[in-house]
């Protein structure tokens, strides 16, 4: 088993609502925010998952809808772990996941400059200013290592991992780490062009599902050392046990229908956690609810743990937040394990006959200490962590 | 962090591709940039850019026709560090792949945005979008080499490269891959030049000035990709040398046979490098080979790396020295070379490569 790594803060922000306790209640409920883009103008007719109350703010000065969406999710997930900014004199290193905030993808400035030959740089000022690392370090004061990992849909889990590594090999004593990701335009754009956008909300694992619904958040775990928990006396219950990541090397857009690597990435992260894979009771999946995904994804599960294994995909509630998801993902896994229940796998009726084994389709309370949650990302990349809730400690 | 072997460099950049291009380029000292085309706008820099004959290995490339040129840049560097080093990851899991960029595939990004423009987000190409992604190269080089292990793109701006050698670092540390291909890539598109135009200050004679630590650098962009390839300390003999961050302020415990300096002038001030600068240790910069690329630390520890082998450093392209600083003559004796690159928020960062031995 590898050195622990204590999970002391949670923040999440997402459709199902702003904050950790917000998000619980939705869950709870089976609360599905899903509507048409009122964030920017399109003509495509995908539903999307908003983050509510967060109006767009495109003025100059606004900082990027990302990093808004970060610190919210950062500042709920520090002050769980009773930790007060600036974090100056600690060893506090920050890794964050996107897709959006790496990427100059501005249409407005790219549209003037291509009509005229020249654009007021605000909004390429503003993209400098959003490296959600650095942004996020600046905002916290933090001045160990940051890293901002652009690995698409795996980006957070990977974010997380990374930050594990860092803990282990003493580069710092706590990590902000996780993923945000805000609905844009031009992935929006993209995934339709692939034809995975679903037209109606997701079903993931659903024999009837038709793709995926973009969403938008952030979830962000604070992750520290055995010895900085147990200083600040906040080790608690919650630990990043293990974290596995391969690649397929099969195509950029489609998983290997073999799952290979995604099996590989699981069993990498159970054996960091120094267990069997009996003993991991629920999986929050990838589930995007794209028919390729869903399938590879629910045969490897099944060919793992057998077809009676508690899953879910939180895409349902969530939509596919991108370089936010790994991050989001692993948090309602945590919160899963700690408040002892999983929600519903929302959207999903009907059983695929491709796929030997079906996700939750009720509140469910869960018995075990360990969860896992899995990550699929566009070029074939594969991670998963397995989280570990310590019972009677 | 534990400093890594450099078992192999893939380099790919304005003057060619491969040891032999760099050799030639550090030997052959500075070369103009290419100018601005004909009938370029107003604000039209000159830049160091890659010929797309040197981007035509159909051999290597054949597998990835469809793939973008940043693509193309990483699975070149890729392919050639791969080589140098004798590694064939062919179907293992223990060979892990970090791809720095400061700006990813910018240029198939803003195609990707023509194609929104001109024909709305209906019209739009699955191709171009799936090759906008910031990871679509790192998985070009992956299934190229059919490499299976951890597979990460990452950015900081000036300190995405030190950043993916720290992760590498931790993966070698951990036993999580043996070997690990450490890459930076960036590109030169239109764009990005009109943007270097708007926010950077042009070189009026086309050359980069390392060791004049201006407030207000000039700046002559430049493209390139350059893959080491990374094994745990002392896994060969016959490694080119020994590359970490370097955590510990300068001078520190370990002196340095020689300084290199990170001065492009694509992160605005530099002044604040003086502050590294002592009179004992000489000094060298090699950005005006390159041009200003914000990932450009990764070459220089390719220079770094390469005089290290040879135990012999190379001398700087650009002599101009208006501060008189203690400049490396040519064939300087090195064992330890520091490379320090300051960024637009006065941060520092510093790579320290030393010989194998």
């Amino acid at each position: 088993m590898s050195r622990p790594v204590w999970i002391t803060g949670l923040g999440a922000i997402s459709a199902l609502g702003d904050g950790v306790p917000a998000t619980l209640g939705a869950l709870a409920a089976g609360e599905r925010h899903c509507g048409p883009v009122s964030l920017f103008e399109s003509d495509l007719a995908c539903p999307v998952f908003e983050v509510r109350g967060i109006p767009p703010d495109d003025s100059p000065e606004a900082p990027m809808r990302t990093v808004q969406l970060a610190l919210r999710a950062v500042d709920e997930a520090l002050s769980d772990a009773g930790l007060t900014t600036p974090l100056s004199g600690l060893r506090v290193g920050v890794c964050m996941g996107t897709t959006v905030a790496c990427q100059l993808n501005d249409i407005d400035f790219y549209a003037r400059f291509r009509a005229t030959g020249e654009a007021p740089m605000h909004s390429v000022e503003r993209y400098l200013k959003a490296n959600l690392a650095d942004a996020v370090a600046e905002a916290i004061g933090s001045s160990g290592p940051g890293l901002t990992v652009a690995n698409a849909c795996s980006s957070g889990t990977d974010a997380i991992g990374t930050a594990v590594s860092w803990l282990r090999s003493g580069l710092c004593d706590i990590a902000v780490a996780g993923g945000a990701d805000e609905l844009n335009r031009v992935p929006l754009c993209g995934f339709n062009a692939l034809g995975v956008a679903s037209p109606e909300p997701c079903k993931p694992y659903d024999a009837t599902r038709r793709g995926l619904n973009l969403g938008e958040g952030a979830g962000v775990l604070v992750l520290e050392t055995e010895e900085s928990a147990r200083a600040r006396g906040v080790a608690g219950t919650l630990r990043l046990a293990g974290y596995g990541s391969y690649a397929d090397a099969y195509h950029l857009t489609a998983p290997s229908p073999d799952g290979a690597s995604l099996e590989a990435a699981i069993r990498e992260a159970v054996r960091q956690a120094g267990i069997t894979l009996n003993r991991v009771a629920f999986v929050n999946t990838h589930g995007t609810a794209t028919r390729d995904n869903d399938k590879v994804e629910g045969s490897v599960l099944a060919r793992l743990f057998g077809p009676s294994l508690p899953f879910v995909s939180t895409k349902g509630y969530t939509g596919h937040t991108l370089g936010a998801a790994g991050g989001l993902e692993a948090v309602f896994t945590a919160l899963a394990l700690r408040e002892g229940w999983a929600p519903a796998s929302a959207g999903f009726e009907q059983v695929d006959e491709e796929i030997a084994m079906a996700p939750l389709t009720a509140r469910t309370d869960l018995q075990g200490s360990y969860a896992l949650s899995t990550s699929l990302a566009f070029g074939g990349n594969n991670s998963a962590v397995i989280i570990e809730a310590r019972r009677g400690e | 962090m534990t400093p890594a072997s450099i078992l192999g460099i893939g380099i790919v950049f304005s003057r060619g591709r491969g040891r032999n291009a760099l050799e030639c380029a550090l030997s052959g000292g500075w070369v103009p940039p290419s100018a601005p085309a004909d009938g370029a706008p107003g604000w039209a820099f000159p830049a160091y850019r890659i010929s797309s004959e040197t981007l035509s290995d159909k051999a290597v490339l054949r597998p990835m026709r469809r793939a973008d040129r940043f693509s193309k840049l990483a699975a070149l560097a890729a392919w050639d560090a791969a080589r140098e080093a004798g590694i064939s990851p062919a179907g293992e899991r223990h060979t892990g792949i970090v791809l720095s960029s400061a700006f990813g595939p910018h240029v198939t990004t803003f195609k990707f945005l023509d194609d929104i423009i001109q024909y709305g987000c209906r019209g739009v190409s699955p191709t171009i979008f799936s090759h906008s992604v910031h990871n679509a190269a790192a998985s070009y080089i992956a299934k190229l080499l059919d490499c299976r292990g951890p597979t990460q793109t990452v950015t900081r701006f000036g300190f995405s490269f030190h950043e993916a050698l720290r992760l590498a670092g931790a993966w070698l540390e951990e036993g999580r891959c043996d070997h690990v291909l450490l890459g930076a890539v960036d590109e030169c598109g239109t764009a990005m030049e009109y943007c270097c135009s708007q926010m950077l200050q042009p070189a009026p004679d086309g050359r980069i000035k390392p060791f004049d630590l201006a407030d207000a650098p000039v700046a002559v962009p430049g493209e390139a990709g350059v893959f080491f390839v990374l094994g745990r300390p002392h896994a060969s003999s016959d490694a080119w040398a020994r590359i970490a961050v370097r955590d510990e302020p300068l001078p520190g415990t370990a002196k340095a046979d020689l300084l290199v300096l990170d001065a492009d002038g694509m992160s605005g001030s530099e002044s604040g490098l003086r502050a590294l600068v002592d009179e004992s240790t000489p000094v060298a910069a090699y950005a005006p080979l390159f041009g200003s690329i914000m990932t450009g630390s990764a070459l220089s520890a390719a220079v770094a790396a390469l005089s290290l082998q040879r135990g012999r450093a190379f001398g700087s392209p650009v002599l101009d020295n208006p501060h008189g600083l203690n400049l490396c003559a040519q064939d300087t004796p090195v064992s330890r070379i520091v490379c320090a690159k300051r960024d637009c928020k006065d941060r520092v960062a510093m790579l320290e490569l030393a010989a194998n031995s």
